[in-house]
């Protein structure tokens, strides 16, 4: 049994290595930029938010639009009620009243999932680009003016911002911002590679007749219907652009329990999608998306949740075994605790799997420094604290997310958005 | 439509990169395989050394009739008995780490095997002459396959040890050396057969053994009735 698991951790070992030094090699190879082209006519741009139960956010989300640095002829608003049960309706309602200057519309349908609320906005919009908006999210004035001009080939479908952490209060909060960065970053480096698997809420930018004809929003699918598109969108070879910004922030959760919950939805939302798209895996037909990133998104939920027991299995196990042992010497603890002598060995140290490890601990902090770098943040904003509390803990959070992901689709619970 | 390509030159690059800090994981394995077999080498030679000392002091009092001097020749025993101990548990601990020398920490092993068995003669021969009243404990362990009893029993032992500190000498032979011919020559000469054995001044206890057992039949050998063996 321990050598099963001894070799189930050293597969890990190998797999986290060669992802870490595969994606290095893809920083560090030449970059081929996207090409841009500069619209005769600014293009008519539809942006919708999907709203539910957002009484709280969605005014200060309606006035981000608002700031939008683009004519205000060439842009509509439209917010889709998804049948909210708080006053939602009426916050947008006064909105609308305070704006007249601006194409704001209402639409409002029974609760049907967000997939639902986008294909409702997209069949009521006019636009030639389409924009997905999170009512939890905020734009840069100038976003549009950025993203639009690399719409310049006919097979790019989509265009998207950068997404960071709005104002972090809390520790957790900074934890994500951390995490956002980072991930930001993995997300440019897998554009370079036309590897992007999720198409995030926050003002993605979409060509609408390139949404229509894969056929919108999976409104069956309630749970990650932005990585479903992004995975029907590579499957008919589409191209989605990761840029370095503009920047969106967006409202982390800031507890436990939220954070929970929303990664709960994104992960399982992934497993379960890569599961439908499984005929893309390791399909040479797909290049590296098929071959490399597919198998990633899957197995890195795996092996994140293989981790973790083993963490807990070899953190436990020498407790357990020790109470266990002790109940043969009537539970003396006084006689060890005087004989305690500390002991040390360095010789005693697992060397090949300390080095390994320090090898992905080494470009794990490059990462970490280069991605904060890359997106002109300081990775040492938040202190010392903050760095390495993201470092060593934040895994474990994650840990408890595929725990519970784990145990939900053994249980074969369900979820909705 | 995204013209698919498949990064090989990438994958194959990434693939001899991953090799090579294996490949250096493993050298620095080999190397430090080599540092602990140094290491437990030079032990030994202390060690050896230590005995052949100890042999000459105890030849010395015995010849000469000096048992006044036992308390003084008992204290470099019992010193050199403790670091036999301690080097056997570093090399226990080295072994299960130890990824190319496996060979040569077996040899090692060999040659502490035959140090407590020089030990385990040496004690008998101390108690004859100098009459003190330590316990020889022999304790004859197999794999968990085996033996699931006898990690229960190891951790009993040790906590007598601790109770009894050098009055009680703890001989740990794995049955699974096979290829010390001295081990198994102990083993028929206690016809132990099965796992945990354990041997108190020429007692045997077959099984586990308990904590109230041994304490009782450990205090039937101590002049001293208290402490641990006060109320047995």
């Amino acid at each position: 049994m321990n050598l099963i698991i001894k070799a189930v951790l050293w597969i890990i070992y190998l797999i986290s290595l060669y992802f870490a030094v595969f994606w290095f090699i893809v920083l560090i190879d030449n970059e081929q930029k996207p090409r841009r082209k500069k619209h005769k006519e600014k293009p008519f741009v539809s942006i919708v938010i999907p709203a539910y139960n957002e009484e709280k956010r969605i005014k200060a989300t309606v006035m981000s639009i608002l700031g939008l640095d683009y004519p205000r002829d060439k842009i509509e608003l439209i917010v889709v009620n998804d049948g909210s049960k708080d006053n939602t309706v009426k916050v947008v309602k006064k909105i609308i009243s305070e704006n007249h200057h601006f194409d704001i519309r209402l639409i409002s349908q029974s609760n049907k999932g967000k997939g639902a609320a986008l294909n409702n906005g997209m069949r009521n919009c006019k636009g030639e680009f389409f924009v997905c908006f999170d009512a939890d999210s905020f734009v840069e004035e100038n976003a549009l003016n950025i993203m639009l001009p690399y719409f310049a080939e006919d097979n790019v479908a989509a265009v998207l911002p950068i997404i960071k952490v709005a104002k972090p209060k809390n520790l957790l909060q900074r934890m994500q911002w951390f995490e956002y960065n980072v991930n930001m970053f993995y997300k440019y480096l897998l554009g370079r590679l036309d590897c992007i698997h999720v198409l995030p809420g926050p003002f993605s930018v979409y060509k609408k007749s390139i949404l229509k004809k894969v056929g919108g929003f999976d409104e069956n699918h309630n749970l990650t219907e932005d990585l479903e598109m992004a995975l029907r969108l590579q499957k008919n070879s589409y191209k989605i652009i990761q840029l370095k910004s503009p920047t969106v922030t967006t409202i982390a959760p800031d507890n436990f329990k939220a954070l929970y919950k929303q990664r709960n939805r994104w992960y399982k939302g992934s497993v379960l999608n890569v599961v439908k798209y499984r005929g893309m895996l390791l399909n040479k037909k797909y290049g590296d998306f098929g071959l490399f990133q597919l198998p990633i998104v899957l197995i890195s939920g795996l092996m994140t949740l293989v981790m973790m027991l083993a963490i807990i299995y070899y953190t436990l196990k020498p407790y357990v075994k020790g109470l266990y042992n002790m109940s043969f010497v009537g539970f003396d603890f006084m006689t060890f605790i005087r004989n305690y002598t500390f002991h040390f060995d360095i010789l005693e140290i697992n060397y090949l799997m300390l080095f390994v490890s320090l090898v992905i601990f080494i470009l794990s902090i490059y990462i970490l420094s280069k991605s904060h770098s890359f997106f002109e943040e300081r990775y040492m904003k938040f202190g010392m604290l903050s760095v390495i509390l993201y470092v060593t803990s934040y895994f474990f959070i994650l840990g408890v997310v595929w725990i519970g992901i784990a145990a939900d689709l053994i249980r074969g619970k369900k979820q909705k958005w | 439509m995204v013209e698919r390509v498949v990064s090989r030159e990438k994958y194959i690059f990434a693939g001899l990169i991953v090799m090579g800090i294996f490949f250096l994981g493993f050298l620095l394995g080999f190397v430090i395989d080599m540092k602990r077999a140094e290491y437990i080498q030079k032990e030994g030679r202390i060690n050896s050394m230590d005995f052949n000392s100890l042999q000459l002091q105890y030849a010395f009092i015995d010849q000469l009739s000096q048992e006044k001097n036992c308390d003084a020749v008992s204290k470099s025993f019992d010193s050199s008995i403790d670091q036999l101990e301690a080097a056997r548990i570093k090399l226990e601990g080295y072994d299960v780490n130890a990824k190319i020398n496996k060979d040569e920490f077996q040899l090692l092993k060999r040659d502490y095997i035959q140090a407590q068995i020089r030990y385990w003669l040496l004690s008998k021969k101390r108690s004859e002459i100098c009459q003190d009243d330590t316990v020889n404990l022999l304790y004859f362990f197999s794999d968990p396959k085996e033996c699931p009893e006898c990690d229960n029993q190891a951790f009993v032992l040790t906590y007598l040890k601790m109770k009894f500190k050098n009055k009680l000498l703890n001989f740990v032979f794995d049955s699974k050396i096979n290829d010390e011919p001295m081990v198994e020559l102990l083993m028929k000469s206690y016809d132990v057969k099965t796992f945990p054995t354990v041997i108190v001044n020429d007692k045997k206890f077959e099984g586990f053994v308990s904590k109230e057992v041994l304490l009782k039949e450990l205090c039937e050998y101590s002049r001293n009735k208290t402490g641990e063996c006060s109320g047995i």
